[in-house]
């Protein structure tokens, strides 16, 4: 399934301008009904690039974080995270991003941390539950045989959580590819420009087009991370 | 060998245990009995300290257990729970192969132990080796458990309740299973169980303990015989205190060897008990018996006078 979608995305990425008469049926009126300030492919790359870099740090951040308030040295800060991860949650993404402005400027910068802060949550949130979730015998019996901290986080912890930090890590990457689509308002250009470009000059034609991608882009990550959460509950041995 | 010497443990303003002492000879299996919450899990934690003590020392082979690497320590006890602490992710062989691997021993002699043991415990090496626990029976993932707790071949070897989830049938098998296996590699155990008969059949000492502290130990026989108070007493069977003792005595110890006389029709087998043995002859209302062999050939006779024994009037 993700083969297909990527497949789909890439198409369409290189070929819309090919479908011109397509959307010329959604604005008749219009002399332009392709966008054209960059290409589609240019954008597609500025967007991943920009989740990638966001995800890539909210994951390291996120369960490094999760992890360490797990441990006996950190276990104070623990309800002070699993609150502030919860909480986070409620925060809407364009205040962030509204915050994030005035202190990082325009540009790129500010809707990476936007993204880094938003995904974090489902992350730390999800890593907190699948670590908390295991049984209390599953450590004890880990430590009655001898096995070390280090060795307890690494091949009994982590692996039997890992769904559900991966279930977190898949919401994460996902919302934000479709916040991302922000940043073209702080001037991050990305498949949010069409959107918001379309919006400001009133052409339908652009928001979908901008749509259509972020949404393909979303169901091909969406999907890949379906296939890797199915193939890890086919063979759950590794450890 | 494993000395307590006054070992005490507090929770917050309970005293869990409370100033207990204790010695388990080499070779010597040691049931743990009580009534919940009376600190048995938790002398049995201070062994190979999952639980650290507050007073007291805990010995092994005459070392106190502190002067020793927590993990080194627990490497080399051998530890089996009732809900058996299987890893979920891991195959029965990985699982049983875990302290081995801790312990960087070479892959085939891990493997070749695996295998050694899984036979040992009566798990087809074919049929289980590569299973997750949750494909798994009961009893197969307590003989797992077992295995796990044997595989670096430990001198000791800590359980708390790892019969206690079986049904009864399973559970019997075990037990029996579990004595055979101890008659071979004469480990050092501490054994904790609910189940009085279990702990009277396997138990070399018995120890009975009531609100953290030990009320009385000694042979099973003993304590059957000498119940220092009510509690001990009733724990122990109270009226069923006979018959419990019966059940740890054979019909070979007490049979004669065929006689003249005809031969009683009803049979018991000689490795049967004398409870057994008795309600045989209450169901058939017969006062004699004879005894088989394996092969169900006579081999003796018992009478319900000799079976009465040294009681008899
Ligand atoms: N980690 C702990 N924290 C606080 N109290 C504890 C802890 N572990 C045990 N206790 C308390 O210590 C006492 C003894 O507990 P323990 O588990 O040793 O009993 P037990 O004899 O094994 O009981 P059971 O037969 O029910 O398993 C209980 O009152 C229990 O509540
Ligand atoms: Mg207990």
């Amino acid at each position: 399934m993700p083969v297909v979608w990527l497949s789909l995305l890439l198409l369409l990425t290189v070929g819309i301008e090919q479908m011109e008469w397509l959307f010329r049926l959604l604005e008749p009126d219009k002399r332009q009904v392709i966008y054209a300030r960059a290409s589609f492919f240019a954008l597609l790359m500025q967007h991943v690039l920009v989740v990638g870099i966001a995800s890539l740090l909210a994951v390291i951040i996120g369960v490094g974080a999760a992890i360490a308030v797990t441990r006996p040295a950190g276990r104070d800060f623990l309800p002070l995270v699993s609150q502030l991860a919860s909480i986070g949650q409620t925060f809407p993404p364009v205040a962030v991003l509204a915050l994030a402005v005035p202190v990082l400027g325009f540009g790129t910068l500010p809707i990476i941390v936007a993204l880094l802060l938003y995904g974090l949550l489902p992350i730390v949130r999800n890593t907190l539950a699948g670590i908390g979730g295991i049984e209390p015998e599953m450590r004890e019996a880990a430590r009655a045989m001898g096995i070390t901290p280090g060795q307890i986080l690494r091949q009994v912890e982590l692996p039997l959580a890992a769904p559900v930090i991966l279930a977190g890590i898949r919401t994460s990457v996902t919302i934000n590819i479709a916040t991302a689509a922000l940043g073209a308002t702080v001037g991050a250009s990305n498949l949010g420009d069409p959107i918001i470009s379309g919006i400001v000059n009133g052409n339908t034609a652009y928001i979908v087009q901008g749509a259509l991608l972020i949404g393909l882009l979303a169901l091909t990550v969406d999907s890949a991370f379906e296939r890797l959460v199915r193939q890890r509950q086919l063979t759950p041995a590794h450890g | 060998m494993i000395e307590l010497f006054d070992v005490t443990k507090r929770f917050g303003h309970e005293t869990a245990v409370d100033s207990i002492s204790l010695r388990v000879e080499k070779g010597e299996l040691c049931a743990l009995v009580g009534t919940s919450g009376c600190g048995k899990s938790t002398t049995l934690r201070m062994i190979n300290r999952l639980i650290e003590h507050d007073g007291g020392e805990v010995h092994l082979d005459g070392q106190p257990v502190r002067s020793f690497d927590e993990v080194a320590l627990r490497r080399r006890i051998g530890y089996v729970i009732q809900s058996t602490g299987l890893f979920p992710h891991w195959t029965v062989a990985r699982n049983i192969g875990l302290v081995p691997r801790l312990l960087k021993w070479p892959k085939a002699r891990i493997r070749q132990r695996v295998e050694e043991l899984m036979q040992l415990l009566g798990l087809p090496v074919t049929e289980f080796a590569d299973k997750y626990p949750r494909q798994l029976s009961g009893g197969q993932a307590q003989r797992v458990g077992v295995a796990r707790a044997l595989a670096a071949d430990p001198d000791i070897l800590l359980m708390d309740e790892p019969f206690g989830a079986l049904d009864p049938i399973t559970r019997k098998t075990l037990q029996h299973e579990m004595g055979e296996i101890q008659a071979r590699l004469h480990k050092t155990i501490v054994f904790v169980t609910h189940d009085m008969d279990e702990a009277l059949a396997l138990a070399d000492r018995l120890v009975v303990m009531h609100q953290g502290r030990i009320v009385q130990q000694g042979k099973p026989i003993e304590l059957l015989h000498d119940p220092v108070n009510p509690f001990v007493e009733s724990l122990l069977g109270g009226m069923d205190r006979g018959l419990k003792e019966a059940a740890l005595i054979q019909v070979s110890e007490r049979m004669l060897p065929l006689g003249p006389r005809l031969l009683a029709s009803e049979r018991i087998a000689y490795g049967a008990t004398l409870s057994q043995a008795l309600s045989v002859m209450l169901w058939h209302g017969v006062d004699r018996l004879t005894v088989v062999d394996e092969e169900d050939i006579p081999i003796g006779e018992l009478s319900l006078r000799r079976l009465l024994g040294a009681n008899a009037a």
